[in-house]
């Protein structure tokens, strides 16, 4: 495996939220990409680097198992390294590696044959009637997790990806693999479910 | 082009997060300054936006690039394998079929007398026949047989077929009893020898 021609990334370049910098970026880590299908090692460090938190986050935020989701993370870039030289350009590679994550999660997901919560309006029953305008940011926090926790995983991939990777409709829907218009969908169902959810906990008026 | 409120609606998320074009911003800011519960919407989606970016995630980091790299360095790289062609549920019935017919007809060849034709190239030591299940890894194969003392003798076939053996000072029943209950990874499993 030789690491001669290994490419280095300044700090600056990271998630993919610098949209200024969004085609410099996506252009240096397809060159990443194509140091790490000749076998570059370092290459492969610098695209999990930028990377690696991004997507861990956009995982463990779809299985709430950071365990899981660090293997299920490990996985992602073994493939990467694997099929490195596959990749044709034709995406970008920010969608190209979110698309493998995404489809890595659904796996798990048959795999365990979970259950989970689509379109149904979430259960308030345990909403604190004591609530008060008063809640700590901490508190807020922990209820939009619950909420979120509440979302199939196609409205958590979704609301995820627009809101922690700030990606446009079109790259959700290229990592998905499906229209832009079932993504503007999924959102705005997601949306309605989580504004609902938190109206309840919240004990406010929030829209739902 | 002029949308509706519902279009307005579907975008509001994207308008939070900024990646509309110049042009949809405008239109979308032009309904917010007139439309109070599009605006109610717009700032509670903001709000879980904001909730969500300064939510802390403690990532595997260094450990997991330590990980990595270990992991890079015993596979070495691999090539992009071709995707194996989707089996539906007629074809692997057919499969199974034309197998069974196979071990059937060497049965039959090995229960007479005489010894049958054979051509020379189709000498074979294969303990079993498998087909590993379609969303395999070339990880959990590896480890299945290793774990188990087989290797992979000749396959696939253009059934998607590959023929096993046992190592030598392996067991061939304990293996094959291994390959059925890794059903995750193993889609059928026929014992060559019956």
């Amino acid at each position: 495996m030789g690491a001669g021609a290994s490419i280095t990334i300044p700090d600056g370049i990271a998630s993919g939220r610098n949209h200024d910098g969004a085609q410099d970026m996506s252009e240096t880590h397809h060159l990443l990409l194509q140091q790490i299908a000749k076998g570059d090692k370092q290459a492969l460090a610098a695209l999990y680097r930028a990377y690696e938190r991004p997507v861990y986050k956009f995982i463990v935020s779809r299985l709430n198992d950071p365990h899981e989701a660090s293997d299920i993370l490990h996985d992602v870039f073994m493939d990467i390294w694997r099929v490195a030289g596959s990749f044709e350009g034709r995406s970008q590679v920010k969608t190209w590696i979110f698309g493998i994550a995404y489809r890595k999660v659904i796996d798990v997901h048959r795999k365990r044959a979970r259950v989970t919560v689509t379109d149904d309006v979430p259960e308030t029953t345990d909403v604190q009637d004591a609530a008060d305008t008063t809640y700590a940011a901490q508190q807020e926090a922990e209820h939009l997790r619950y909420c979120v926790g509440t979302l199939s995983d196609e409205h958590r991939s979704a609301i995820s990806l627009a809101f922690y990777e700030d990606m446009t409709c079109a790259e959700i829907s290229e990592v998905a693999g499906v229209p832009e218009g079932t993504i503007k969908s999924r959102l705005h169902h997601a949306k309605k479910l989580l504004l609902h959810c938190l109206s309840g906990r919240l004990g406010t008026g929030a829209v739902a | 082009m002029t949308r509706t409120r519902d279009d307005i609606e579907l975008d509001l998320a994207f308008h939070v997060n900024g990646t509309l074009s110049q042009a949809e911003t405008a239109e979308v800011d032009a309904w917010l300054a007139k439309d109070d519960a599009l605006r109610d919407e717009h700032d509670a989606l903001a709000k879980i936006r904001a909730e969500m970016q300064a939510e802390e995630v403690s990532s595997p980091g260094a450990f997991g690039l330590a990980r990595l790299m270990r992991d890079v360095g015993q596979t070495g790289a691999v090539a992009a394998a071709p995707q194996a062609p989707s089996r539906t549920w007629m074809w692997q019935m057919a499969a199974g079929l034309a197998v069974a017919a196979l071990l059937g007809q060497n049965l039959w060849l090995r229960g007479g007398d005489a010894p049958g034709y054979q051509l020379a190239s189709a000498e074979t030591s294969a303990d079993m026949v498998v087909a590993f299940a379609p969303d395999a890894t070339e990880e959990q194969i590896r480890g299945l047989l290793l774990g188990l003392d087989v290797e992979i003798i000749a396959g696939p076939s253009a059934l998607g077929f590959y023929d096993l053996g046992v190592l030598e000072g392996g067991d061939a029943s304990a293996a094959i009893t291994g390959l059925r209950a890794a059903t995750g990874i193993i889609e059928s499993v026929e014992d060559a020898n019956y």
